[in-house]
């Protein structure tokens, strides 16, 4: 076990967190993610048990999801996992399969909603961030897109939770504007 | 006061506002124009060239006089119509374009030389001396014939920008686009109504006209509490649709907290991108006027926005009650005008109609066959005179409404280049078949301008927009409205002496449009260049149709003959704080941190933009008091002992598959198939045309599994270009691609004492000449068991390794780097020294390796296999580029102390300097410590046999040549010993 100390992609060592009225914001730094691609001719591997799903999906609970990149390509989420070689981990359960670990190419920032019974705070939070017919972001929907100018990976994980995977290089370019936007949106109109 | 009773305002608050200083009071439910209408105050600007005493034409968007700046200090916002303002407590609006004050303003000087200030005049006055323009001529013009000033301080408010998906958008909430909205909403569409005015009712609030018996407002009231109740439907009130973009994108800018004294927080406006499969536009219709002899005094205005004034506001247009009133219309509507104000307690002096069978619809005087031919009154109307039974009588009116029929306001149906189309039934332009796609033009914005018409068009468009998406909606019931349609007589303007004005903000007269013609400007669109009608905020609104009508008669073509000019977005003015939305300063554009960012500005590390990226430029130590100094310190210090420098930004690619070596060989221009598993290949890519795309390195982890190493600049476009190569030159491969830059932090360790550092660090590896010779690379593990991955790469010459850790272990790996290699006098050094390093040693970057510049010229030709074929290699041979003869030289100055610029061109000494002659061109410059000299790298004519030459580098932009030697571009270690040991 090295005895280096691991940076947030902030640059810190504690995950940055924020609240902006119902909306809340908060890096995680445990996730460890793990790109599957399928090789030619090789069967679509059933990776942690997960079913891999296809365009504008994503499938697995929290402990371990994977979600749909492009054809024959997917994002593997594994909790709890960055501190160890999740990509080798993947590789030997897909073993037909070209593995890359990608766990530090992301910034993950989970945004919740509280007292959100019918998904609004968020519902509204979306039409402020990405360009996307509502139905595509619906719960249990997760497509590529891109906000403030970035691409991202985006997962809606319930009606009052969203999953934002952004460049880790940009992750503070993201963090203002994702910061910025609750934080308008948390003043009433 | 000429504030009546009845009206939409709250008189049980009382709002204070003041214009120029001056305190007033109004109303929640006032605008700013009907607040200063209802004080008295008619003045309410100057206008643009000859600043005449202006007031209110208008009582909507299409105001093109009454404009304001409103607030002060940061938040002033210039050429604001006051129509448009919603009255808060505390507003402070200010008039424009006068001086010293609104009443007496200097400049009206403009107005008695208006004979030298016709269309035209600075075309052709200020033609000459050509250099007098800028510096003389134009500042002078701005300052006399300007519009409001910006406050020149950063907008201090918040904006967003927001995306909204839906079925059908309708653009405006009048009797139309409710029946529309209403149609679709119950049948279960996803909707969205957009009104620019802060209530919904359009035209109905301004009418007296009763909905099934009712006033109107009883009507409006349940349906926009249905339509409020409704979850599948969005209202935007306060919101201007102002363009028609592809693919059924439309613009609206939301004014979210404009009518607030403070935003409280809240954003000031939204600005939405609407993504619509159907829209439909109900943006009802502009009344014209008609055009007489000094038309323009305050006090005159569109006689619907009389009736608007009086029935929504409650206010009456004369500055004193019981001053006379009058109508000049060439049509029914505007009668109307004359019989609400008549109900209302309004004296009417008379109609003046010029129709000879005008009918009497009302008890007043009527003026049939009669024209008003001028007007009289300072800063406002006192008397018109008219033109009937051979008379021409002044008489005293101290307001005057004007109706010369109604336009369609079609502007969002003209975007896309749609061309309106004539109905000469309406005398007026209907919106034509070709506008934006899925845009259909419902109610008085189609020629539907009844009450009736427009609720029956507004219902039944929305049945067919959804019809279209498969979506079946039935027709509600809609209530009985009046149905009187009367187009209007086709009169114009009225002829005779004197300026009868077009285009209120403009200053355009009819005499303009007339000396146009004799200019032969006689396309319309040159008529407006020439005259500048139809240009400025208001586009011409209430101006265009009866400008083409008048043009019509001098060229005597039809209208529809003459044509319109181009329609292009925006509607109405947009603020640019709005289109940059909400993330303003640095973060407007995204940037990059390495994972060394904070580390290194920990250390006071200075940053440079790298691209995307923020990179450490040089590291400065107390007492260094210039750039150079850092820099000349650390690459010396890296060529004597070790330096660590973050190479994050270097584009990384994993590229796995079957057939990733065959993939990879028809992608670089040299063969990677053969490169053994654990070793690093130099690789080129070529652009498709046969120049040098992009270099870096390619190193072979397993069998199937190599990593590409990209410049920092082409990270993107090379990964790009693979993707396309991969998914549409050749999908019979099997390869398996993804960008890895973020996710490992990579760290330069160069110098003699590299080695000596990183055996410190790693876990057990032989980093040995022999174990790890040049250009090997592997996995292993450092700082005990984390996964890494070591390169042995030089870019700086110097015996050098490339360290990937895991991108969130960068930071303590360089603090560990430095730790451990204290002793051994460590260093980090930025990008600054890395440049001189990498000059020093004749290695190319993106200087070099700009787009247009060959393998042959890098030196690099024997790079381009001749054993296989790859991108860009067939044309690499053509001609034009075997036969390029310049070639990578270093240049050093004959004096050493004398600096090198990059850009400066190549020329024999002695030789004219002229394109012809030139020889080519410096690329990279730099100060070597090393060598006590500053140098350069550049290509140049036959440069490699030119050794030793002394040849001339121009700067024609200084003025200034120097003298430099032409050397190998190697000016270090050229055999390379030192990164081989």
């Amino acid at each position: 076990m090295t005895d280096l100390i691991p940076t947030t992609a902030f640059g810190t060592t504690t995950a940055r967190t924020a609240t902006h009225g119902a909306l809340s914001m908060a890096e995680d730094v445990t996730t460890a993610l793990a790109s599957v691609a399928l090789r030619r001719g090789a069967d679509v591997p059933v990776p942690l048990g997960l079913p891999l799903p296809g365009p504008g999906g994503w499938a697995g609970a929290d402990g371990a999801m994977a979600v749909c990149m492009g054809p024959d390509q997917w994002l593997i989420l594994g909790a709890d996992g960055a501190g160890g070689d999740f990509a080798a981990d993947i590789a030997a359960a897909a073993p037909d399969c070209s593995v890359t670990e990608q766990t530090d190419g992301w910034v993950i920032l989970d945004i919740r909603s509280k007292d959100d019974a019918d998904g609004a705070p968020m519902a509204e939070l979306l039409t402020r961030l990405v360009n996307l017919d509502p139905a595509t972001l619906a719960p249990g929907r997760a497509t590529r897109s891109q906000t403030g100018h970035l691409g991202i990976i985006a997962l809606r994980l319930a009606p009052d939770r969203l999953l934002l995977l952004g460049l880790r290089s940009a992750a503070e370019s993201l963090w203002q504007h994702l910061d910025g936007t609750l934080r308008r949106l948390a003043v009433p109109r | 006061m000429t504030r009546i009773t009845g009206g939409l305002i709250d008189r049980s608050q009382t709002l204070n506002f003041t214009f120029d200083g001056k305190r007033y009071a109004g109303h929640p439910g006032d605008t700013l124009a009907s607040a200063l209408l209802a004080n008295g105050v008619r003045l309410m600007g100057r206008s643009f060239k000859y600043h005449r005493p202006r007031g209110v034409v208008a009582a909507g968007s299409e105001e093109p006089n009454a404009l304001v700046t409103v607030g002060s200090g940061a938040r002033a916002t210039p050429n604001t119509r006051a129509t448009v303002v919603e009255l808060f407590d505390g507003l402070q609006a200010t008039s424009q374009n006068r001086w010293p004050s609104l009443a007496v303003d200097a400049l009206g000087v403009n107005d008695l030389l208006s004979p030298f200030f016709a269309a035209g005049f600075y075309y052709k006055t200020f033609m000459w001396p050509k250099s007098f323009w800028e510096k003389l001529y134009e500042p002078i013009i701005r300052r006399a014939a300007g519009l409001g000033k910006l406050p020149m301080q950063a907008d201090p408010d918040a904006y967003d920008k927001g995306y909204l998906h839906c079925d059908l958008l309708v653009i405006g909430g009048g009797a139309a686009g409710l029946a529309a909205a209403l149609t679709a909403a119950r049948a279960g569409a996803q909707v969205v109504l957009a009104d620019e005015d802060f209530r919904l009712g359009g035209r109905l609030l301004a009418e007296s006209h009763a909905l099934d018996d009712a006033p109107p407002t009883d009507w409006l009231a349940g349906v926009t509490a249905e339509l409020r109740s409704l979850p599948n439907l969005r209202i935007l009130t306060r919101t201007t649709v102002f363009g028609a973009y592809d693919h059924g994108i439309y613009g609206a800018v939301e004014h979210v907290s404009d009518h607030l004294a403070e935003p409280g927080g809240r954003v000031r406006q939204t600005l939405w991108r609407i993504t619509a499969k159907r829209s439909l536009l109900a943006a009802g219709a502009i009344e014209r006027h008609i055009p007489f002899a000094n038309n323009d005094r305050p006090g005159v205005m569109l006689a619907g926005a009389m009736r608007a004034y009086a029935n929504r506001w409650a206010v009456t247009p004369q500055a004193r009650d019981g001053d006379r009133v009058a109508i000049f219309a060439n049509n029914d509507d505007g009668h109307r005008t004359a019989l609400d104000l008549m109900a209302r307690g309004v004296p009417i002096f008379g109609v003046i109609d010029p129709r000879e069978d005008a009918p009497r619809l009302g008890e007043c005087q009527l003026f049939a066959g009669g024209q008003v031919t001028g007007t009289q009154g300072r800063l406002g109307l006192s008397s018109i005179r008219i033109a009937h039974q051979g008379r021409n009588d002044w008489y005293e009116c101290a307001a005057l409404g004007v109706s010369g029929g109604w336009n369609p306001n079609l502007h969002l149906a003209a975007h896309h280049r749609g061309r309106p189309v004539w109905d000469d039934a309406l005398q007026a332009f209907v919106p034509g078949p070709d506008g934006p796609p899925g845009l259909c033009a419902i109610g008085a914005a189609a020629g539907q301008g009844t009450t009736a018409a427009a609720l029956a068009s507004g219902a039944k468009g929305a049945q067919d927009a959804l019809r279209d998406l498969g979506i079946a909606a039935s027709l509600p019931d809609l209530p009985v409205a009046e149905d009187h349609s009367a187009p209007p007589a086709p009169i114009w303007h009225v002829p005779g002496p004197g300026r009868a004005w077009v285009d209120f903000q403009n200053d355009v007269t009819v005499k303009d449009i007339a000396l146009a013609h004799r200019e032969n400007m006689r396309s319309v669109e040159h008529m407006k260049r020439w005259t500048t009608l139809g240009m400025a905020t208001d586009q011409g609104k209430t101006a265009n149709v009866t400008a083409l009508a008048v043009m019509a008669e001098l060229t005597g073509q039809s209208i529809p003959q003459t044509g319109t000019t181009v329609f292009r977005p925006p509607y109405t003015p947009v603020a640019i704080s709005a289109l940059s939305g909400g993330d303003p300063g640095t973060h407007f554009k995204p940037t990059r941190l390495t994972p060394t960012h904070h580390w290194a500005a920990e250390r006071g590390a200075v940053f440079i933009e790298s691209g995307q990226w923020m990179r450490a430029q040089y590291y400065p130590r107390p007492g260094e008091t210039h750039w150079r100094q850092s820099v000349d310190r650390e690459a010396q210090a890296v060529r004597a002992g070790v330096g660590i420098c973050d190479v994050t930004t270097l584009g990384k690619i994993d590229v796995q598959g079957g057939d990733a070596a065959a993939f990879l060989d028809r992608l670089y221009a040299n063969t990677m198939s053969t490169l053994k598993v654990g070793r690093v290949r130099y690789g080129l890519m070529l652009r498709e045309d046969g120049f040098v795309y992009d270099d870096g390195t390619c190193a072979r982890l397993a069998q199937d599994h190599f990593v590409v190493t990209t410049t920092t600049a082409n990270a993107g476009l090379v990964y790009r270009n693979m993707e396309f190569a991969r998914q549409g030159l050749w999908p019979d491969l099997d390869v398996q691609i993804i960008s890895t830059t973020d996710a490992w932090a990579q760290i330069a360790v160069a110098g003699p004492k590299s080695r000596a550092l990183l055996e410190r660090v790693v876990d057990d590896a032989d980093l040995s000449n022999e174990a790890f010779p040049f250009m090997a690379c592997d996995t292993l593990t450092v700082c005990g068991g984390l996964r890494a991955r070591l390169f042995r790469i030089s870019f700086s010459g110097e015996l050098a390794y490339e360290l990937a850790v895991p991108a969130r272990y960068g930071a303590a790996l360089m603090d560990r780097l430095m730790a451990k290699g204290a002793d051994l006098g460590v260093v980090p050094y930025g990008l600054e020294a890395l440049n001189v390093l990498r000059i020093e040693k004749g290695h190319c970057t993106a200087a070099e390796v700009n787009g247009q510049t060959t393998a042959q010229m890098l030196g690099l030709g024997r790079m381009v296999s001749q054993k296989k074929d790859a991108l860009g290699v067939v044309l690499s041979r053509r001609e034009g580029l075997v036969g390029e003869r310049r070639a990578l030289v270093g240049l050093m100055p004959a004096d050493p102390a004398t600096p090198l610029v990059g850009g400066a061109h190549l020329f024999t000494a002695g030789a004219a300097q002229k394109t012809e002659t030139d020889q080519g061109w410096i690329t990279s410059v730099c100060y070597s410590p090393h060598l006590n000299s500053h140098i350069g790298l550049g290509f140049l004519e036959n440069g490699a046999d030119r050794l030793g030459e002394e040849i001339t580098a121009a700067n024609p932009l200084a003025g200034t040549d120097v003298t430099v030697r032409v050397v190998s571009p190697h000016f270090l270690d050229p055999e390379g010993g030192r990164l081989r040991d």
